[in-house]
Order: structure tokens, then C-alpha cells, then sequence
């Protein structure tokens, strides 16, 4: 069962903020997809989130490239999976979004000996294209 | 309390609602109850009690921890934890590591719930980079207090005014999420703790210094109560000081007498000059009084200063045998007096105590362009002491001003009684009229060797004892201010430049005496102990003389005001120099009458090797001794001297010349070795006087005269004296006179023998001396000794 919206929902609210690990997929210009995982999808509003660059990796070339970019949330509790189809619009290295992170990121890294080196680089915002809610009736036993 | 999923509840609205109210519910009593408690409180561990238990009401979190910034701004110190095993009391976050380090830092709350995920993320990081060859880009790893396995995380900061003042964080080892109705629930608890934990801190900020003002407050109430007592004791002792001065100052200048108006005239004269000035009088006689009136009249601005000259020359002293090269600042310490009188009057008590260097020094310093009106006092009789020792300390004083004794402006008694009775009344609150009569008649008759100090000091008594008011001045007020061993002194006899003499009385024996006071000034730069103990000898030796032709001392000793007294007995009759001077040249035969008493005297003092020194007709006493006339007695053996070997004694100065030059034998002029032949020269010089009624030589001044003791060959007394000088009578004298001792008669009893055999064509008889005594004091023999 699926259902599709334009906005990001109520409920995915602490799915979001539990931060189970996320999946994240994106395609380069010429066609040739990459998958990966990541650890926290920031909630913005109701149509953004916001996403963490830390390094330069595959990913970030393939947005810079082509904006378009899937991000699949479990809901462990709720025995749900959302898939957010994505926008990149913008890098932000400053302002709220951008310091909720950082603070995030730099609580860890500082504890870790990291500091300077594990630390946020920019807020990637996205535009919330469309939220797709799957159930799978075999976690529930139904 | 379970967090409830947010999801969409399959029950039905009116249940989801109802259990939605009932969270509110509960959570709003939470909130209430913590409000409450936390702000009945201002124990800070109830504080940290209440905070951890609302935590686990609210959320049923377990693992709580609060931190407190250490006043070094840098660092987070664990205050209370709840949750863990080890309770965590007293770690240590850095500001700016880990969750808590970066909420205190970014003063934000902080909330992270994947903990585990984003550690392991950062491992991996890590282990990548070390991997990579940068492990010298990494740092070490920074332990936090807390939970090693925690999952989720909040953390907010604790803010007062935007002050951090410390960190509240909760964890646990699940994931869980923290709703934003969540977080802000929290952070409405960690406002009111922040706020109770500032205000307990507050109040235990001021209860400290409520406490430490309270001890200072004690310690400066001791303080002030102490210092209080000090200056009430110092008023009191300047009230007297102030009083005692006023009195010393008026006292001595009241009275219409003709002595006390030419005072207050001569100060009158002296406010106008500028020269330095001296007053001359004896103790007690009101020498500062008059200082203070020259200086009240003068109008000058600057201070009095009173400067202590024996004080300033034992200060010399004890700082010269302290640091040897201290005397040589001693000019500094007259300096600084002086500038402290500038434009005022310097006030030298006892100058002739002043050391000499210093005298030089005051001259030198006068003479400069300081604006000092230098006045002196002295106890001293300068006529006398200009023979025996120059001072030159003391020419200095261009003016002289006499102050007199009491016994002198006895008319003034009454009002100075008067004024003296009201003023000690006046301290004492008492009310007086006057003295008796027969006190005013007491107080008459007594001589007042103290002076007017000694006549304050009866009254203050006789005031403070009285329960009438009229005083009554007993006579044992009297006897205890004049007390001096056994004996109370009674009437003055005479002064001289050494002392005085008076006339006493043996308190139990009621035995008449004659007591010679000594000051002990008369030799400056002896220390007191050194004087006292030749003092002493000197006395153990007269005393020790044995001649009924010598005067016999019965006691001696030192008073209380550093004074030596002599105890002799009383003699009644006349010296020598006196019957001359009143009665002209003696015949030769009542000379010799008396040299020959005289030589038994010096016989018996030359064989016990002393030597007196000072024999002049002054010291030879004409006296009765029963129904004997014409009994002689010498005095003074005040300035006699050991023979080699023995200590020099009291009143002999190392270098002095002592003596009376007139009188002078020249081997004591030119320092040689002395003997009792200098005695018989001294004696045959008093003869001299005595047939002659001239001294031996005529001189203006004593060096003269002891220069011709030294060189001149004297006439013989037969071509000075307008009496008959026997050749024999003559000749023995003159051998007596010879420079050289050796030709002298070799002793006393030697010379007494040569008298004897001298043939008078009327001998000298004890008939004669009555008739001489009836004739020429026909009164009696009460004409005491003076000097």
C-alpha cells in the first residue's frame, strides 16, 4: 500500500528525528545512479529538509549535477517506509538550519577528537517533491 | 510517563483526545509541583534532587545530569547526577567538547537521538583517516561524564540574563525522540531550575557575606569599643595635661607681689625681643609658665615646643650605644625640633643639660634663617658657675630673666592657695570656700623648697582628701612632700651653684640637721649610675671620719627627683668667710687658734689618704660645741679626692679643674699628682684671707688667678693686713705657701705642731672667744650655715 503527498506529513516528524539511517540515491549527469547511506535528515518545513555535507563524495558531484535525488526513511516503529523524492536547491553555511546541524555534528566530533575535521561543511536544502508512504503488511504479521 | 506515539491513533478521536488531556494534565501537575518545590527551597542539593526527580516524572528518563560552570568560565563541574552507578559527582566537561561542552559553549539547547550512530559514523572516520596516514590531524578522544552507550541526548543550557551557569543534560541508551511539546516542557523545568539554582546561589553569596560582615561588624564594634576607650584614656590624660599646663601657666604669674610684677613686666619686655633668652630659677618655680607667657604675649603663630633636655640627652645616649655612629646625627633630632617650632618658640627645659655638641649646634642652627624664638630654663646660678665650670652652652642666651622662688613672693600665697584650691576643686567637682587660718599660717611659715609645683601638689591633696569646704592643709601633707629619707625638710638655709642647704628635722628623733641637696646636674655628660656610685664612696668615706674638727654626716642618699643629699649635723655659728667679710681681719692668734683645729680634721682625713680639695674659708665652720667657742669644723668634703689609685670621687669631673681658685694649691692647677700638702697650701691661702681679708692674689678672672698660684711669689700677709702678722706666725705660713709640696710641711699634724710652738704676745683663750661671740652675735649662734 502507498500513498503520495506534495508535503511532508505530521507523522514523519520523529521518523525524521530518530535518525535511523537513511538511504539516499542520486545520478550522476550522464545517467550513472549511486547509492549511499545517511545518518540525518533534517526536518525544515513542511516541503524542505535538509541534508548534511561533510565530504566531498559521490554524492555531492552527482547533485551538483543533477538535483534530482531519492531519500528512503524506515519507520521501524510504525512499520512504514517513506521515500522522499527530492530538489537540491541550495547550500546554506550559515543561519538555523545550518547551526542545528553543525551543533549536531560538532558535539560528536569534538567528543571523537575530530574537531576540524568532522564537521559540517553545508546545509544542503531540498525541496520536497513528493512523500510516499509504504506499508508492508509482513512487519505487522497481517 | 510513556511518550505517546504521535502517529494517528487507531482508536477512536474521542479516546485519543481523552488520553491527550490526560498527558496535559499530568504533565501541567508536574510542572505545578516542581514550580512549588523548587522555589520553597534554596538548598541547592534539594534543587538538584527536585530537578533529576521532575525529569523522571516527565519523561521517565532515568540518566540526568547537572553541571555548574567553575568560575574559570571554561570548564562544567558535575553537581548532582541520578541514574548512574557511578553517580558522576564531581566530573569534568570542557566547555566546547562533547553535547554538554557544546550546549555551554553555544548556549542552545542540543538534541541528538541517533548518539550511537553518529559515534560510529565518527569512528569510522577516524579509523579511515588513520588508515590514511593523517592520524597527526586527529586529536585524543575527550571522555565525558554519562552514559558510554547512550542512544539519545538532550542538553540545555541554564541561563540567567544570558548568563551561562550551567548545564542540564538527560540521556539514555535508546533511541527515543523528544517531541518539540517535549523539548519546550523541558526546557520551561530547566528555566525554573536555572533560576532557583541562581537564587540559592544568591542567597548563599549573601548569607556569607552577611556572615562576613557580621564578624567584621563584631570585630570593628571590639575595634571601635577599644579605640573608643583609647582616646576617652587619652582625652582624660589631655584634659589633665591641658589642665596641669593652664595651671602651671597661670599659677606662676598670679600675685601682686613686687617679685611676680617684675616678672610679668620682664615678660612683657622679652614678647617683643627675639633674642634668645634664659630663665634662671630654681624647681618648680614656674620657668615653663613663664616661657609659655613670653611666648602667648610675643603673638607669634608657630607652635611651643617643649623639648626635655635631660630626656634628648639620654635619647643621645641609648642611640649612640646602640649604633656608634648615631651621635654624630644627633644635631638632626635638635634640626627637626626646631623646624616644628618655625615661626613659634622652642622651648629648652634643663638646657644646661643639653650635651655640648649640641649646644654648638643650637647655635649654629639659631643662626640661620629660621624663624625660632629659642627660650631656655636652668636650675642654675650662673655667678657661681661662671667660676668653676664656663659653660658655653649657656652664654649663648643673650637675655636672662630670673624666675623667683616661692619663698621669695610669700605674699602671694594667698592667691595662689586660692586659685590653686578652686582649680583641683573645680576637676573634682567639689565646692570650696578656702583654707583655714590656721592652714593659710601653716602653709606661711613653710619655705617651699618645691616652689610653687610643690605647693600645687599640697593643695591638689589637701583638696582631694577634704569633705569640707574649707580646707585643711595638715601638717603631714606638708612632711610627705618634703620628705627626703628620715628627715622633712624645713627651712632653706642657702643655695649655691651645687645645691642647697637646708635646715631639717630627724622625723622620730626629732633631731635638728643639716642636709645639703646635691643636684645631679651639676656634673653634665656623668652618667647618673657613675655619680651615684661616687656619690656613694664619698660618703662611705666622710662618714667615716672619726675628728670632732669635722663636720659629722649622718645620712646620705638619693632622692626621688635624682637629687644627692647630705645628712650633717647642725651647726650653729658662722664660716670663716663670713666672719671676715662681716667683721674684717682676724688676729693672728684666733687664725691660728682655728688652722690648728682645722689641721687635726685634715690630719685624720690625709691618713685615710684623702685629700679635700677644697678647703677655703667658706668651708671652715666657726661653731660652739657646748660651752667651747670659737670650735671649729671643716665642711664639705664634697669634692674630696683618693689618693692614687683610688677612684676619683663624686664631684670631681675627669679633666676638671675643681676647686676654688682663690684657694688653689698649684699642683691641682697644673694636674700634677696631689696630696694632703695641697690641703695645707689651700690653708694657709684661707689664713691669708683671714688676717688680711684679701685673697692671696688679685686676678679679674680664675685663669689669672691660678696662674699666679702657678708662677707668682705671694707677699707676705704682714705688708697686706692692717694687723700685726708674728714673723714665726709668718713664716709658717709662708712655708705653707711654697709652689713646690716638698717644701711645705710635710703633714697636717706637722703643721699643727709648728703652730703651736708659735709664741702670741695675747694668746687666742676660750674667754675670748665668748666675749667675741657675745659681742658680735649677741642674738646666738642661729646664724646657719649658707653657701
Amino acid at each position: 500500500m502507498s500513498a503520495v503527498t506534495m508535503r511532508l506529513p505530521a507523522e514523519i516528524r520523529p521518523v525524521l528525528d530518530n535518525g535511523i539511517p537513511a538511504v539516499m540515491v542520486t545520478c550522476s549527469a550522464d545517467g550513472k545512479p549511486n547509492v549511499t547511506v545517511i545518518s540525518q535528515v533534517y526536518h525544515v518545513d513542511d516541503t524542505h529538509v535538509a541534508l548534511s555535507f561533510q565530504f566531498f563524495s559521490k554524492t555531492i558531484r552527482n547533485v551538483r549535477e543533477n538535483p534530482r535525488a531519492y531519500v528512503c526513511v524506515a519507520d521501524v516503529a510504525g512499520h512504514a517506509q517513506w521515500n522522499l523524492e527530492l530538489e537540491f536547491q541550495r547550500s546554506e553555511t550559515e543561519g538555523p538550519v545550518f547551526d542545528a546541524m553543525e551543533m549536531q555534528i560538532e558535539a560528536i566530533a569534538s567528543a571523537t577528537g575530530m574537531s576540524g575535521i568532522f564537521k559540517l561543511r553545508a546545509a544542503d536544502i531540498y525541496h520536497v517533491l513528493s512523500v510516499e508512504r509504504l506499508t508492508y503488511p509482513e512487519w505487522t504479521g497481517s | 510517563m510513556p511518550d505517546l506515539p504521535d502517529e494517528q491513533s487507531p482508536d477512536t478521536e474521542l479516546a485519543r483526545k481523552t488520553s491527550e488531556l490526560e498527558r496535559k494534565t499530568a504533565e501541567l501537575q508536574v510542572l505545578q509541583r516542581v514550580s512549588s518545590q523548587i522555589n520553597s527551597t534554596l538548598d541547592l542539593d534539594e534543587i538538584y534532587d527536585i530537578a533529576l526527580r521532575t525529569m523522571d516524572d516527565l519523561f521517565e528518563f532515568h540518566h540526568a545530569v547537572i553541571l555548574l560552570l567553575e568560575p574559570d568560565g571554561e570548564t562544567l563541574r558535575v553537581v548532582a547526577s541520578r541514574g548512574y552507578e557511578n553517580q558522576a559527582i564531581g566530573g569534568r566537561v570542557k566547555v566546547g567538547t562533547g553535547v554538554i561542552g557544546v550546549v555551554a559553549q553555544r548556549r542552545k539547547m542540543l538534541h541528538v537521538s541517533n548518539l550511537g550512530q553518529q559515534r560510529a559514523y565518527a569512528a569510522a572516520q577516524r579509523r579511515q583517516m588513520i588508515k590514511a596516514g593523517r592520524s597527526d590531524e586527529l586529536t585524543d578522544t575527550a571522555p565525558v561524564p554519562g552514559l558510554q552507550n547512550a542512544e539519545s541526548q538532550i542538553a540545555i543550557p541554564l541561563l540567567i540574563r544570558n548568563e551561562l551557569i550551567g548545564v542540564f543534560s538527560i540521556e539514555s541508551p535508546l533511541q527515543r525522540t523528544f517531541s518539540e511539546h517535549r523539548r519546550g516542557l523541558f526546557l520551561i523545568v530547566a528555566n525554573q531550575i536555572a533560576s532557583a539554582i541562581n537564587n540559592a546561589r544568591l542567597y548563599e553569596e549573601r548569607r556569607r557575606a552577611a556572615e562576613a560582615l557580621r564578624a567584621a561588624n563584631t570585630s570593628l564594634e571590639a575595634r571601635v569599643a577599644e579605640r573608643t576607650a583609647a582616646l576617652e584614656k587619652e582625652l582624660r590624660v589631655a584634659e589633665a595635661l591641658l589642665s596641669d599646663a593652664r595651671s602651671r601657666v597661670d599659677g606662676p604669674l598670679l600675685g601682686e607681689s613686687a617679685a611676680v610684677t617684675g616678672l610679668r613686666q620682664a615678660v612683657a619686655v622679652q614678647a617683643a625681643r627675639k633674642e634668645p633668652l634664659l630663665l634662671v630659677g630654681p624647681p618648680g618655680a614656674g620657668k615653663e609658665a613663664v616661657a609659655h607667657a613670653v611666648h602667648g604675649a610675643s603673638g607669634r603663630r608657630g607652635a611651643f615646643i617643649f623639648v626635655s633636655c635631660p630626656e634628648l640627652h639620654t635619647q643621645i645616649r641609648q642611640l649612640s650605644v646602640e649604633t656608634p655612629t648615631a651621635a654624630r646625627s644627633a644635631p638632626q633630632l635638635l634640626t627637626h625640633k626646631l623646624e616644628l617650632a618655625s615661626g613659634g618658640t622652642l622651648f629648652l627645659d634643663a638646657v644646661h643639660e643639653l650635651p655640648t655638641g649640641l649646644q654648638t649646634a643650637l647655635q649654629e642652627l639659631s643662626a640661620n634663617d629660621l624663624d625660632v624664638r629659642v627660650i631656655a630654663s636652668t636650675t642654675r646660678d650662673l655667678a657661681h658657675d661662671s667660676l668653676g665650670r664656663p659653660d658655653t652652652g649657656l652664654r649663648f642666651f643673650a637675655e636672662h630673666l630670673s624666675v623667683p622662688a616661692l619663698v621669695d613672693r610669700r605674699e602671694d600665697l594667698p592667691i595662689l592657695v586660692d586659685h590653686f584650691i578652686r582649680r583641683q576643686a573645680r576637676q573634682l567637682g567639689k565646692v570650696v570656700e578656702s583654707v583655714s587660718s590656721e592652714s593659710m599660717e601653716r602653709l606661711q611659715r613653710y619655705t617651699w623648697p618645691g616652689n610653687i609645683r610643690e605647693l600645687r601638689s599640697v593643695l591638689e591633696r589637701a583638696v582631694l582628701v577634704s569633705r569640707s569646704t574649707v580646707i585643711e592643709v595638715d601638717e603631714e601633707l606638708i612632711d610627705e612632700g618634703l620628705a627626703i629619707g628620715s628627715y622633712r625638710l624645713t627651712t632653706r638655709l642657702g643655695s649655691g651653684g651645687m645645691g642647697e642647704v637646708w635646715l631639717g628635722k630627724h622625723r622620730l628623733l626629732a633631731r635638728p640637721a643639716a642636709i645639703k641637696l646635691i643636684r645631679p646636674d651639676v656634673q653634665p655628660g656623668v652618667a647618673h649610675e657613675q655619680l651615684v656610685r661616687r656619690f656613694q664612696r664619698e660618703a662611705q668615706v666622710t662618714a667615716g671620719l672619726r675628728s670632732p674638727h669635722t663636720v659629722q654626716l649622718y645620712d646620705f642618699g638619693v632622692n626621688e627627683t635624682g637629687s644627692f643629699y647630705y645628712v650633717m649635723e647642725l651647726l650653729e655659728g658662722l664660716d670663716l668667710h663670713q666672719i671676715v667679710t662681716r667683721f674684717g681681719p682676724q688676729p693672728s692668734e684666733r687664725v691660728a687658734w682655728l688652722l690648728r683645729q682645722a689641721c687635726r680634721s685634715l690630719a685624720e682625713a690625709h691618713e685615710h689618704s684623702l685629700v679635700h680639695r677644697d678647703i677655703k674659708p667658706a668651708n671652715l665652720f666657726v661653731t660652739s660645741l657646748g660651752l667651747e667657742y670659737d670650735y671649729l669644723k671643716v665642711l664639705d668634703f664634697g669634692i674630696v679626692k683618693d689618693q692614687p689609685g683610688h677612684e676619683t670621687t663624686m664631684l670631681t669631673a675627669q679633666g676638671v679643674v675643681q676647686g676654688t681658685p682663690a684657694f688653689m694649691a698649684p699642683e691641682l692647677v697644673s694636674g700634677e699628682r696631689v696630696d694632703g700638702r695641697a690641703d695645707l697650701y689651700s690653708l694657709a691661702c684661707s689664713a691669708y684671707w683671714a688676717l688680711t681679708g684679701r685673697p692671696l692674689f688679685q686676678a679679674t678672672t680664675p685663669g689669672q688667678m691660678l696662674l699666679h698660684h702657678v708662677q707668682t711669689t705671694p707677699l707676705p700677709p704682714s705688708q697686706v693686713s692692717e694687723l700685726p702678722v708674728p714673723a714665726a706666725f709668718e713664716a709658717v705660713l709662708m712655708t705653707c705657701l711654697e709652689k713646690d709640696p716638698a717644701r711645705r710641711p710635710s703633714t697636717a699634724l706637722e703643721l699643727e705642731q709648728q703652730l703651736a710652738r708659735v709664741a702670741f704676745k695675747q694668746p687666742w683663750t676660750e674667754d675670748r672667744a665668748r666675749v667675741w661671740w657675745e659681742t658680735h652675735v649677741p642674738t646666738g649662734l642661729h646664724d646657719y650655715r649658707s653657701r
